[in-house]
């Protein structure tokens, strides 16, 4: 399951989004246990990351403070001031309140524990 | 054998063509791009390239790179010669594997800059270097005696 993101388990947001948004750089790994995600969300503050998962589908929202403070002038612009919106659409259901999320040098890492249901199980041949 | 990655004109993530039609000035009075351009065929200045942007007010230079999930102890940043070069270790663990790449930007300073007073800080991934202007000479009168 260490995989990258396939048409199947993925969805980018597309839909009733008005506001300018785009889709921030990451990357899914997995195994038995858990899925486990890293977002880039390069200058988003703590209390900027908005995560939500609602059925199956994983929201992330991250608000980007202005990369241009008051009263600057802006010299050379390469970065982008959007702010990020990820929505990834789950193939296995996980445990909601075991789901852990850090944010770590403009990294989200996100770690979505899978129900009993789905994990592998052996059976024993009688 | 070394591989060298290059990137012919940087366009990092945002279309260079979008950003011409935003700030059609942005490229003129370019602070970097020759000297990044120069920094592809020197060696020693491989990698990636960081995007950055430069902001000033009336005190000071602002240079703004993006750099997710970079440890502060793996920034370099160095001024030699009016120029400002930041090289950046991104290590990146995947189960037991863990990778690193790094990625680098120079930028030229303008005349002015109190380089005794640069300052750095790494924030949310952000990483911001303060370049104080020198205090400008005042116009005086001289009254004559």
């Amino acid at each position: 399951m260490n995989t990258t993101c396939s048409p199947s388990t993925c969805t980018p947001a597309t839909s009733g989004v008005t506001e300018s948004l785009r889709k921030p750089l990451y990357n899914i790994n997995g195994n038995a246990e858990a899925y486990e995600i890293r977002v880039e969300l390069p200058g988003v503050p703590k209390s900027n990351v908005k995560l939500d998962l609602e059925e199956n589908i994983l929201t992330v929202r991250g608000e980007r403070s202005s990369t241009v403070p008051e009263g600057m002038k802006a010299l050379h612009r390469e970065l982008s001031p959007l702010s990020y919106l990820l929505r990834l659409r789950l193939n296995a259901p996980v445990s909601e309140d075991q789901m852990t999320a850090k944010l770590e040098d403009g990294v989200l890492t996100l770690r979505l524990p899978l129900k009993e249901v789905a994990k592998p199980r052996q059976i024993p041949v009688l | 054998m070394k591989i060298i990655r290059t990137h012919p004109f940087s366009i990092n993530r945002v279309s260079g063509l979008d950003e011409w039609f935003r700030h059609p000035l942005a490229g003129l009075p370019s602070l970097s791009s020759f000297i990044n351009n120069l920094g592809e065929v020197l060696p020693g200045v491989t990698g990636d390239k960081l995007a950055v942007d430069v902001n000033e007010d009336k005190d000071s230079y602002f240079v703004t790179f993006e750099v997710p999930g970079v440890k502060k102890e793996d920034v370099k940043i160095e001024l030699n010669n009016g120029l400002l070069t930041v090289s950046a270790e991104k290590r990146e663990k995947d189960g037991e594997k863990e990778s690193s790449y790094s990625l680098t930007r120079s930028v030229s300073v303008p005349d002015g800059v109190n380089a005794e007073g640069i300052a750095a800080k790494l924030e949310d991934g952000i990483l911001t270097v303060t370049l104080p202007k020198q205090e400008r000479s005042k116009p005086r009168t001289i009254a004559l005696s």
